[in-house]
């Protein structure tokens, strides 16, 4: 648990420190560099170094220049808090990477001690891709454990959705500033993440927008949040890569679905399998294998394998059955209405979610 | 001397009698006017009229004529009462000829006395028959409009022909040799597809409008070719009202049982869409698809100005063209069945292919989709590309099998006030829902959080499945069914 908000004045004004690495947090400068700045200088000498030396832009000379009271002023304005490295309430996790974030920009509550699971892909996946990560989020979020993702389009938004809609804990690692809307489609998701008792993080200030350099780094966050990397579907190049290489560096176990060979979206998960990731299948799998890490989850997945995860359309259902396909389009109808399916196109995807009654 | 030969005029698509009045006073100044709301055309028949009297050796009569074109308000356009106003005036001067009055005439005359071919012919051959007069006709229109039953049409070719066929002279026109109507693809040649072929022949039977998506090459465009052949053949009347909407477009189409089936570009003005453009308004592709099925296909790209305006004419099955002064209203009863790709690219939905538009690119397509015209498509239904044991497979259902069930389920329908797709909700609750039905209708309110509209439209599809079904009751498989096609 984080410290409340209005506490943020009073541990600026006690240490002058934390008010100087929040001043130089605000120069918005790449987590590297703000790592050596404050190796070799301090907090209070990295401030200086960044609005004398004239080898920063004007922006972060000026952004740097502006003093802590101002700046906690500002956050307290806009409901964002700030967790600090080696202070109480940044998450242990972080705490033993040698990388790891100065400090965190926070909106909603940092879940610190329980077990979490990041759960990440492509953002131009499949809707076989979409479905499987929100069903993951889903029997995540029912086993007790926090998701982490990173709130980007595709895999990561649909594994938060999955979370949100089994009513469980997550937590969105932006790479820009928490103000910012983007993707501006998730907007309403990052809401539903706080209101459910999760938080958004970012180690960028609030006005950063995004850009692409800042978002490899903030993968290692993602990482470094989880105790496991679950990744979905990803290409050989991109950020899902680069996390589940953070994940290896950091000592953490990385899971990757296999996908077909040859296709581009799947080409990342399978050299990952084959590079030694374990492999995992569905989420009920995917629970099982977690449980040996996080021990038992709260609630077991019931493995009931009644539809297939790949999907399944009205035509293949009545082809498979030798039914007439007005009535194969019928059972998946009310397969959908019972809330066991999802229909995306033409086709029907396992939700994850138990069927319930009058939900 | 006075003589009185009726002509027509286009209101909309229906054709008016047109009396064209001359009267020929001898002497004093030579002057020839023509009065009752005339356009620049009507006005240089002046000209075509004397020319063409000279060339075919009859003398103009010197003194004054006036020709009056009655009823004197509504507005005539164009150059087809060239011949009408020639033979009344021969009428008038001669009275040996005073009989070549006494019938329907349209046509544009030549300088050199021939007679050029005009719009219009089906729409006088209609007047003549209702006046039992004999039409005449230049012969190209002729050939065109001698297909109505009961009417007499002669063909003409010069003015001298026409003063002799409107005498009694000429044989009589014969129609051309009726070259078989082009029919559509037969259902039959569409390899796999089942849930959209299933799909189309609710849509078929209920007159439901049809959505469908898919990426590109899946046979979209093919399956809204069929439906023309699944629809139950168009009645007299309805031949006949199609007939004079395609009239009115300059185009011939009588005695084709098949409903039309017009599959306008993307790209087409919203005149051509829906009738009007500059001067005499021309009825639209809306109209031309009267009584059959209005194919958009790419729905996505259309203008969306052009799809707003799309909706009054699909909702009141008439187009209002709105004129300075005047108003012409159009017939546009349409069965609209649409086709979209899910993104730009086509792949968004695909299970084994990546989409590689961007976000922001497919939020604008599907923005361009979304609103009121969305909501006038009772199915929606997705297709796939088809895998090769199926395109090997054998054939389907042909046309004819489908036909026969849906013109049963039309059947039952005739019990009833309206297409199902023109049920209303009260007539709809009146009828025959299983205790099964509700409870299933009621839970896909709660889950697919479904708007009033549209559980109207998952409860007017169940009517239409419980009607191919030939069930009086509507059960929850009809629901669960029609929830399959529900617009997601």
């Amino acid at each position: 648990m984080t410290a409340p908000a209005h506490l943020l004045a009073d541990v600026v004004a006690a240490r002058a420190e934390l008010g100087w690495r929040l001043q130089l947090a605000f120069a918005g400068l790449h987590p590297d560099s703000v790592r050596g700045l404050l190796e070799a200088h301090g907090a209070a000498g990295a401030v200086r170094r960044v609005t004398e030396s004239g080898r920063h832009s004007a922006r972060a000379r000026q952004a740097a220049a502006v003093p802590a009271p101002q700046r906690v002023a500002q956050l307290a304005g806009v409901g964002i808090d700030v967790v600090f490295r080696g202070e109480p309430g940044y998450p242990p996790h972080l705490e033993e990477l040698p990388d790891g974030p100065d400090l965190l920009f926070v909106r909603g509550r940092l879940p610190s001690t329980d077990p979490a699971v990041a759960v990440v892909g492509t953002r131009r996946c499949s809707a076989y891709g979409r479905n499987l990560a929100m069903a993951y989020g889903r029997a995540i979020a029912a086993a007790g454990w926090v998701l982490v993702s990173g709130l980007a389009r595709g895999i990561d938004g649909a594994a938060h959705r999955g979370t949100v809609a089994a009513g469980g804990v997550g937590i969105g690692v932006l790479g820009c500033g928490l103000d910012i809307a983007y993707p501006r489609e998730h907007k309403v998701l990052r809401d539903q993440l706080i209101d459910g008792g999760g938080a958004i993080v970012a180690e960028y200030p609030p006005g950063t927008p995004p850009e692409a350099w800042r978002f490899p780094p903030r993968n290692r966050i993602i990482s470094g949040l989880a105790r496991a990397v679950v990744v979905v579907e990803a290409a050989i190049k991109g950020g899902a890569l680069i996390t589940a290489a953070a994940a290896l560096d950091q000592g953490t176990s990385v899971f990757a679905t296999p996908g077909d060979i040859g296709r581009d979206s799947a080409a990342g998960t399978n050299r990952l399998i084959r590079d030694g990731a374990h492999p995992v299948l569905d989420p009920a799998d995917l629970v099982a294998e977690l449980e040996l890490i996080l021990g038992p989850a709260r609630r077991s997945h019931s493995p009931q394998l009644k539809w297939d995860w790949a999907g399944i359309s009205p035509a293949q259902l009545a082809v498979s059955r030798h039914i007439p396909v007005a009535a194969a389009t019928s059972l998946l109808a009310q397969a959908e209405v019972a809330g066991e399916l999802v229909r995306r196109g033409e086709r029907y995807y396992p939700t994850g979610g138990e069927p319930a009654a009058g939900r | 001397m006075f003589a009185r030969v009726t002509s027509v005029a286009l209101v909309g698509v229906d054709p008016r009698p047109v009396q064209v009045e001359v009267h020929v006073t001898n002497g004093g100044k030579s002057v020839f006017s023509i009065v009752g709301l005339p356009d620049t055309a009507v006005r240089e028949a002046k000209e075509r009229v004397r020319a063409a009297f000279r060339t075919t050796g009859t003398r103009f009569p010197a003194g004054r004529v006036v020709v009056n074109l009655s009823p004197a308000d509504l507005p005539k356009a164009g150059s087809a009462y060239d011949l009408p106003i020639a033979l009344g005036l021969l009428a008038a001067i001669n009275a040996k000829q005073s009989g070549a009055a006494d019938v329907v005439a349209l046509g544009e005359l030549g300088l050199d006395g021939t007679v050029r071919p005009v719009r219009g012919g089906f729409g006088a051959a209609l007047v003549g028959r209702d006046l039992s007069r004999r039409v005449v006709l230049p012969t190209a229109s002729a050939a065109d409009a001698c297909v109505l039953e009961g009417s007499d049409v002669v063909g003409v070719a010069t003015l001298p022909e026409a003063v002799a066929g409107a005498l009694g002279g000429g044989a009589p026109q014969t129609p051309a040799p009726a070259s078989p109507p082009p029919a559509g693809p037969d259902i039959a040649e569409v390899r796999g597809q089942l849930a959209a072929r299933r799909a189309l022949e609710i849509a078929a039977a209920g007159g439901h409008h049809m959505l469908m998506s898919g990426p590109p090459g899946v046979g979209k465009t093919m399956l809204a070719r069929c439906l023309p052949g699944l629809l139950p053949p168009l009645s007299a009347e309805a031949q006949l009202e199609v007939a004079l909407a395609w009239a009115a477009a300059g185009l011939s189409r009588f005695g084709q049982a098949e409903p039309p089936f017009r599959s306008p570009h993307h790209s087409a003005t919203g005149a051509a869409l829906i009738g009007g453009g500059s001067g005499v308004p021309v009825p639209g592709e809306v109209t031309l698809a009267h009584r059959g099925v209005l194919f958009l296909d790419e729905l996505g790209e259309f203008p969306a100005p052009l799809l707003a305006a799309l909706r009054q004419p699909i909702e009141d099955g008439r187009v209002v063209v709105a004129r300075k002064g005047s108003t012409v209203t159009y017939p546009s009863a349409i069965q609209l069945i649409a086709a979209t790709n899910p993104c730009p690219c086509g792949f968004r939905d695909d299970p084994a292919r990546s989409c590689l538009c961007s976000p922001g690119a497919v939020d604008r397509y599907r923005a361009r989709l979304s609103g009121p015209l969305l909501d006038r498509f009772d199915l929606h239904v997705g297709l796939a590309r088809v895998d090769h044991q199926l395109l090997a497979g054998p054939p389907g259902e042909p046309s004819t099998a489908v036909r026969a069930r849906v013109v049963d389920a039309r059947k039952r329908q005739t019990s009833r006030a309206a297409l199902n797709c023109e049920l209303s909700r009260v007539a709809m609750d009146a009828m025959a829902w299983t205790d099964g039905a509700a409870t299933l209708l009621d839970r896909a309110v709660e889950v697919h959080r479904l708007s009033p509209r549209g559980w109207n439209r998952v409860r007017r599809v169940a009517v239409t499945i419980a009607d191919l079904d030939a069930s009086e009751a509507i059960t929850a498989d009809h629901v669960a069914e029609s929830l399959g096609y529900r617009l997601a």
